[in-house]
């Protein structure tokens, strides 16, 4: 009996050890989005999203069709700035402004972890909008360019497994995705 | 200590061998594959097989079962498979010591002059024992690998008559033993089991572009759009192959370079793989 013991004893001990100092699993990377030139160029989401219509994939090349979205360049934004667009006196301002910035004045800093494939372009295909996981705030209906709050999101597997199993999202009525290893890892 | 065993397995175990810390270069890649055909594996037995079917697992696509057929006729077993495949895939070199034993991290082994590779079978033996469910099948007919879910019980690698998996003994990016040469296949971990994965990260690619294009497509000619067939896609192996002789395909694909390569032709198997339905072939003579 003593030695049952001392054998489940040991036995616990290694489960325990193992649960307290075990090789931590791969953080979750976030899809945080860092301003370069923050100060420079507040950025309306709002303004380009909402009020001229402008779909996000007119800036974030790829988002519709890539397996990324991409951040716009400085030529990007003068594709359009070039010329005085209103008589807002802001607009002087920013024109100075986008003189000094540099060619790239956003980059991405969170990324997928290596072992996950995912693609913009499918999910943007089956219907799914980029407000229905970029700058959602948790407990508001309101998508996240309404809010200029962008960035910041936490993704991990159970908000991707969710929706793939159809458990999240329940008013989109999106189809159920395939949930298997492989479809996303490799 | 048995209970010790169990627990942590060999990843504390010290590696064998000597090694640097320098970034492996193409060449010692190149001289690890022509070691590897010096001290290829003794001939497997082989006999004949049907051409491979839907498969019969649940969940099983019908649309898609991905294959290849390796024509003994026309290759002549120089080992560039070997090399395309250990730099698409990044897998890392081993140390002088092991190289010595003939153990290596290739995918592909050579067996008397000819590639042998996992065989993807439909039962396959190596997942019924995993205790994680990190070997896996997919729909599609792929023995797929979750390497951030396997523990390293090395039970796969036991249980596969092949003995088609690789075990990473080392940290091989520690070592210097390993070189990312394709960013988008992650490398593996000290103390996790790797194999053939038939290319995925391709196949993966080929159909997230291909749904994008067809939905977009479908919109704009109101029809729906075929299923995603994989059609074009090409493991790395069967595109450096001088003689053509490794197919990629879809064996229910009637339009597959694979179903087309082989109709007329006898169709094999390792004795030992026949009766678990291998989708990976091999042809030799005209039927």
């Amino acid at each position: 009996m003593k030695f049952l013991v001392l054998i489940f004893g040991v036995v616990f001990a290694f489960f325990l050890g193992d649960f307290l100092w075990s090789q931590r699993s791969t953080e979750t990377r976030n899809g945080i989005v860092d301003f370069i030139e923050n100060d420079k160029i507040p950025f309306d989401h709002k303004m380009h999203g909402d009020s001229l219509g402008l779909d996000c994939a007119a800036c974030h090349t790829g988002a519709r069709s890539g397996s990324r979205a991409l951040m716009p360049s400085k030529t990007d934004c003068m594709d359009c700035h070039r010329l005085p667009l209103t008589e807002n006196e802001g607009i002087e301002k920013l024109d100075s402004a986008l003189k000094e910035i540099p060619e790239h004045p956003w980059k991405i800093v969170g990324k997928l972890p290596e072992h996950v494939f995912f693609h913009h372009g499918v999910h943007a295909a089956a219907g799914v909008t980029c407000a229905d996981c970029h700058g959602r705030k948790e407990g508001t209906g309101n998508a996240g360019y309404l809010s200029n709050s962008y960035g910041g999101e936490k993704f991990d597997m159970m908000s991707c497994i969710k929706c793939h199993r159809g458990e999240s999202f329940r008013d989109r009525n999106f189809k159920k995705a395939a949930t298997y290893c492989a479809a996303c890892h490799r | 200590m048995a209970v010790a065993g169990i627990l942590f397995g060999c990843r504390k175990l010290p590696f064998v061998g000597e090694t640097s810390s320098a970034d492996p270069t193409i060449r010692q890649f190149q001289d690890e594959v022509r070691l590897a055909i010096t001290k290829a594996k003794e001939g497997l037995d082989l006999v004949r097989v049907q051409a491979p079917g839907a498969l019969s697992l649940p969940d099983a696509s019908r649309d898609n079962r991905f294959g290849m057929a390796i024509d003994l006729d026309a290759c002549d077993g120089c080992g560039k498979c070997i090399l395309a495949c250990s730099l698409e895939n990044n897998v890392p070199l081993v140390t002088a010591e092991e190289a010595a034993k003939g153990r290596f991290m290739h995918w592909i082994d050579m067996h008397e002059a000819a590639p042998f590779m996992c065989a993807h079978c439909e039962n396959a033996p190596c997942e019924k024992v995993c205790p994680t469910g990190a070997a896996n099948h997919t729909p599609d007919g792929l023995s797929a690998m979750t390497y951030k879910r396997c523990a390293g019980s090395r039970f796969c690698g036991t249980n596969c008559p092949l003995q088609a998996r690789k075990f990473n003994y080392n940290d091989s990016r520690k070592l210097g033993l390993s070189h990312q040469f394709n960013a988008e296949v992650p490398p593996r971990e000290k103390g996790v089991m790797e194999k053939c994965s038939m290319c995925i990260h391709r196949l993966q690619e080929d159909r997230a572009r291909y749904k994008t294009s067809s939905a977009a497509a479908a919109v704009v000619s109101g029809v729906p759009v075929e299923p995603w067939r994989g059609r074009g896609v090409k493991t790395a192996c069967a595109e450096s192959c001088p003689k053509n002789a490794i197919v990629f395909g879809n064996w229910l694909d009637e339009k597959s370079p694979l179903v087309e390569a082989t109709r007329n032709r006898q169709l094999y198997a390792p004795r030992q793989l026949a009766k678990f339905g291998p989708s990976i072939v091999y042809m030799m003579g005209r039927r």
